[in-house]
C-alpha cells in the first residue's frame, strides 16, 4: 500500500515558540557576526549551545524531573529548522539533542536518565555515535567491536569509523557485540562510553573541504562499567534501529542549502536570470513540501506513532533535492567558488560543492533507505 | 477519521465498483460513462462542493478535493472537477443556480478570444472539458459568469492526450442562459488557482494508484527465478512513485485546508508545481518498471500515466514556477525562509 501523510500545521503555542525563536536568532546570531556553517557540520560553540538550553530549546522532548521540557518533536522541529537555516553552530549539542537523549530517555535506567538528561537539556554535553567500523558501514549488524565482560564491568576492543565530533565529545553511545549468537542482530548492546577513558585514540580524519569533522575512534581494552550499558543486553540491534529513524525525519535532511540561496538571492538579485527565477521558483515549491514532511512526521512521532517509512522518504528526497540545488546553483552562474572569498555565497558554495555529496551519506545511505522502503510497500 | 478520510472511503468504494478498467476504456472509445455519471450523482457526489443554494450538497473545498483524490485515483471519466470544485467557486457569485447534469468550466486559455459583448457571447472557448455533453458550459468572462448551452455552441470535437474530452466551443453573438456579475474575489487568477487545485488532486490520485499499481506488478512479475521487485535496480522505480505520490498527496492538502481559509495562493501553485514535477518522475519510472507490458492499452497502467500528462498542461505547468520565482525574488532575501516554513502567510505576494 501507499505511503500517506497526514497535512498538519503549527499550533498557536509552536507559533509562539517560533517567533520566540526568530527573535533569539535575530539578537544572538545576527547575519555577519558569524561565519555561517552547512546544516549540521556547521561548527560548534558552547556559549550558544549553553543558551539554548538556557531557554529550554534543548532536550525538548525530555521529561521535566529530568530537566528536559515535556515538549514535543514538532517543538523541537520549529526550533532546529530556525537555527539550521542560518548556519547556527549546533555541533556540540546536536547529537546529544537529537538522538542521544532520547535513546537514554527510552532505554535507560532511572540512574542514568539522572546523570545525563539534565546535563544535555543545559547544553552541556557533546555526544557522538558509534556505529560505523571499517568492515561495518551500510550493513551496520556485522559490527566487530566486542565488549567481554569483566569484574565490574564490560572491556571494550574495537574501532569506530566515520564519527562526526569524536574528538570534542563528552560521550559516545556505541554499539559492539557483547554476546555471542547465531544472528548477526543478536548479540548486540549499546554502551555509554566516556571518552576520556584510558585505552581511547581518537584519530582526526579531514573531510574534502579540509574539516577534521570525522574521525577514527580506537579502543583498546577500554573498562566501561557495568551500570553504563543501555537498555537491554543484547537489544542494541533493535535500540539502534529505532535510534536511526530519530536521525531521519528532521529538517537538517532538506535545509542545508537554503543559506546557500538565500546568499545567493542577496548577491545576485539585481541580475538575475529567467533561469535562476524559475530556479527560485521551483526550489521555493519543493522546499516548502519537503518541510510539510518533516513537520507531518514530527507530528506522527508526538501522536505515538512510528513515521519509519515516512522519515525515510524525508531523508531520501530531501537530501536527493539538497545535491541537486548545489548543481543547478552552478550552472546558473559563472563563478568559481572559493573556501576564502569575500563572498559568503562563493564561500558556502565553495563548502557546498565539497561536501554535497556526503548528505545522502550519513543516516543511512539513500541506497539502503530505498530497499527499507521497498520493503515497506509490499 | 476525518471528514474528507470518510468521503475519500465512500467515493473510492463506489468508484471501484463502477469505474473498472473496461468501463474507463470504454469511455475513451465513446467519450463518455453515463454508469459513473449515474452512479456518482445518486450518492450526491457531483456537487460536492457547490452550496445549496445554487443547487449543490454543500461541503468544503477539502471535501471536494478529497473526492478528486479518489477520481484520480481511479480515472473517472467525468468532469467531476468542473462539477463540483471549479463550479463551487464559481456559484459564490449570487444568483447563480445551477442546474442538474454534467457541468463544465471553460478554462481560459490564453489565447482564448470570449468576449461579451452587449450581454451576448461572441468568440471561441478551447479544451473545455467533455464541452459537448455539459449539460451548462460555465466560465468567467468579463467580469461575468456565465453559463452556456453545448447546443448554443459550435462544437468542434477533440481529446486530451488521455483520451478525455477537450472540445473547443464557440460562439457567435449567443445570450447566455446564466449572467451574473462576479463577486471581487473571482478574477481570472483565481479561476486558474481553482483549476490548478483541481488538477493537483486529480494527479494526487492518480499518482497513489501509479504506486499502488507498480509495487504491485513488481512483485507478481518474476524474471530470472525472482520477483522484479527484489533487485534494487527495480526498486529505485517503485520506490521514486511511492515518494512522489506522499510528497504531491501530502502538497495538495495542505493547499486544499488553505483554500478553505481564503488565502492559499502560494500553497495551490507550489502543489501543482510538485504536481507537474511528480507526473514527469513518476510514470518514467512507473514504465520502466513495467517494461513493454506498460506500454500496451490492454494494461491499466495507462489509464493513470496518460491522464498525468494531460493534467499537468492543464492550468499552468511551467508559469506557476516563474510567478513564485517572481514572488520570491520581489519578497527578498531576507524573507526567502519564511516562505518555505509559513507559505501564504509569510507575505508572499502572488
Amino acid at each position: 500500500m501507499a505511503i500517506r501523510l497526514i497535512a498538519t500545521e503549527l499550533t498557536e503555542q509552536e507559533r509562539d515558540l517560533q517567533a520566540q525563536v526568530r527573535a533569539f536568532c535575530e539578537e544572538h546570531l545576527p547575519r555577519g557576526s558569524f561565519e555561517p556553517g552547512l546544516g549540521m557540520s556547521s561548527g560548534q560553540s558552547r556559549d550558544l549551545s549553553r543558551e539554548l538550553g538556557k531557554r529550554g530549546w534543548l532536550g525538548m522532548a525530555l521529561p521535566q524531573e529530568y530537566g528536559g521540557s515535556d515538549r514535543s518533536t514538532v517543538d523541537r522541529l520549529v526550533v532546529v529548522e530556525e537555527l539550521l537555516r542560518r548556519g547556527a553552530p549546533l555541533e556540540h549539542h546536536w547529537t546529544a539533542d537529537r538522538q542521544s537523549g532520547v535513546m537514554i530517555n527510552r532505554s535507560g535506567t532511572q540512574e542514568q536518565k539522572q546523570r545525563f538528561l539534565p546535563s544535555i537539556a543545559a547544553g552541556e554535553l557533546c555526544f557522538c555515535i558509534g556505529m560505523s567500523e571499517p568492515d561495518s558501514g551500510s550493513d551496520l549488524a556485522s559490527v566487530k567491536s566486542r565488549a567481554i565482560p569483566v569484574d565490574g564491568g564490560w572491556l571494550l576492543n574495537g574501532t569506530k569509523i566515520w564519527t562526526s565530533n569524536a574528538h570534542f565529545a563528552d560521550w559516545m553511545i556505541c554499539l559492539c557485540r557483547t554476546h555471542d549468537a547465531d544472528n548477526p542482530h543478536q548479540g548486540l548492546s549499546q554502551l555509554l562510553i566516556d571518552m576520556r577513558s584510558p585505552g581511547i585514540t581518537i584519530n582526526p580524519i579531514p573531510l574534502l573541504d579540509g574539516t577534521a569533522d570525522f574521525a577514527e575512534v580506537v579502543f583498546e581494552d577500554v573498562f566501561v562499567p557495568e551500570d553504563l550499558l543501555l537498555g537491554e543486553p543484547g537489544n542494541g540491534w533493535t535500540q539502534v534501529t529505532s535510534e536511526l529513524s530519530f536521525e531521519r525525519a528532521g529538517p537538517e535532511r532538506w535545509i542545508t542549502p537554503v543559506i546557500i540561496v538565500e546568499n545567493f538571492l542577496r548577491e545576485n538579485a539585481d541580475s538575475l536570470s529567467p533561469a535562476a527565477v524559475d530556479f527560485l521558483g521551483h526550489t521555493i515549491a519543493r522546499w516548502w513540501g519537503l518541510r510539510q514532511i518533516s513537520l507531518a512526521a514530527a507530528r506522527m512521532i508526538d501522536e505515538g506513532l512510528a513515521p519509519a517509512l515516512q522519515a525515510a522518504i524525508g531523508k531520501d528526497m530531501g537530501t536527493e533535492f539538497e545535491q541537486e540545488v548545489i548543481t543547478a546553483l552552478q550552472q546558473l552562474i559563472d563563478i568559481e567558488p572559493s573556501l576564502v572569498s569575500r563572498s559568503p555565497f562563493s564561500r558556502l558554495l565553495a563548502r557546498a560543492v565539497l561536501v554535497a555529496p556526503s548528505w545522502p551519506i550519513r543516516g543511512g545511505t539513500n541506497e539502503v533507505l530505498k530497499g527499507i522502503i521497498a520493503k515497506g510497500l509490499r | 477519521m476525518s471528514e474528507q478520510d470518510l468521503l475519500f472511503e465512500t467515493a473510492d468504494r463506489l468508484f471501484a465498483a463502477v469505474c473498472t478498467f473496461d468501463e474507463v476504456q470504454r469511455a475513451q472509445n465513446s467519450g463518455w460513462s453515463d454508469l459513473s455519471w449515474e452512479a456518482s450523482n445518486e450518492l450526491g457526489l457531483t456537487r460536492i462542493g457547490v452550496g445549496e443554494d445554487a443547487g449543490g450538497v454543500g461541503g468544503s473545498i477539502a471535501d471536494a478535493v478529497a473526492l478528486l483524490m479518489a477520481a484520480g485515483y481511479h480515472s473517472v471519466p467525468l468532469p467531476l472537477a468542473e462539477s463540483t470544485l471549479l463550479a463551487g467557486w464559481l456559484a459564490k457569485a449570487p444568483g447563480v443556480i445551477l442546474p442538474e447534469g454534467p457541468l463544465t468550466v471553460i478554462p481560459n486559455k490564453a489565447n482564448d478570444s470570449l468576449r461579451l459583448d452587449g450581454a451576448k457571447l461572441f468568440g471561441t472557448a478551447q479544451r473545455v472539458p467533455w464541452g459537448r455533453k455539459a449539460s451548462l458550459v460555465l466560465g468567467l468572462i468579463d467580469g461575468h459568469i456565465i453559463g452556456v448551452t453545448p447546443s448554443q455552441a459550435t462544437v468542434s470535437e477533440d481529446v486530451n492526450v488521455a483520451g478525455e474530452a477537450r472540445d473547443d466551443l464557440s460562439f457567435d453573438g449567443v445570450t447566455p442562459v446564466l449572467c451574473e456579475r462576479a463577486v471581487p474575489e473571482q478574477t481570472k487568477q483565481s479561476l486558474q488557482l481553482v483549476g490548478a487545485l483541481s488538477r493537483s488532486a486529480l494527479m494526487a490520485g492518480a499518482l497513489l494508484r501509479v504506486a499502488d499499481i507498480t509495487a504491485q506488478y513488481t512483485q507478481e512479475r518474476k524474471q530470472f527465478g525472482k520477483a522484479i521487485g527484489s533487485f534494487q535496480a527495480v526498486q529505485l522505480h517503485v520506490v521514486r512513485c511511492a515518494e512522489q505520490a506522499a510528497y504531491v498527496d501530502l502538497g495538495v492538502q495542505v493547499a486544499a485546508r488553505e483554500a478553505d481559509r481564503g488565502v492559499a495562493a502560494f500553497e495551490i501553485m507550489a502543489a501543482k508545481t510538485l504536481a507537474n514535477d511528480a507526473a514527469r518522475i513518476a510514470s518514467r519510472a512507473a514504465h520502466q518498471a513495467h517494461g513493454a507490458m506498460g506500454m500496451t492499452q490492454e494494461y491499466v497502467l495507462h489509464q493513470y500515466t496518460r491522464r498525468l500528462w494531460a493534467w499537468r498542461s492543464e492550468y499552468g505547468d511551467a508559469s506557476w514556477v516563474h510567478h513564485l520565482g517572481e514572488a520570491v525574488v520581489a519578497l527578498g532575501a531576507d524573507h526567502h525562509f519564511h516562505v518555505i516554513a509559513d507559505g501564504s502567510a509569510s507575505g508572499i505576494s502572488l
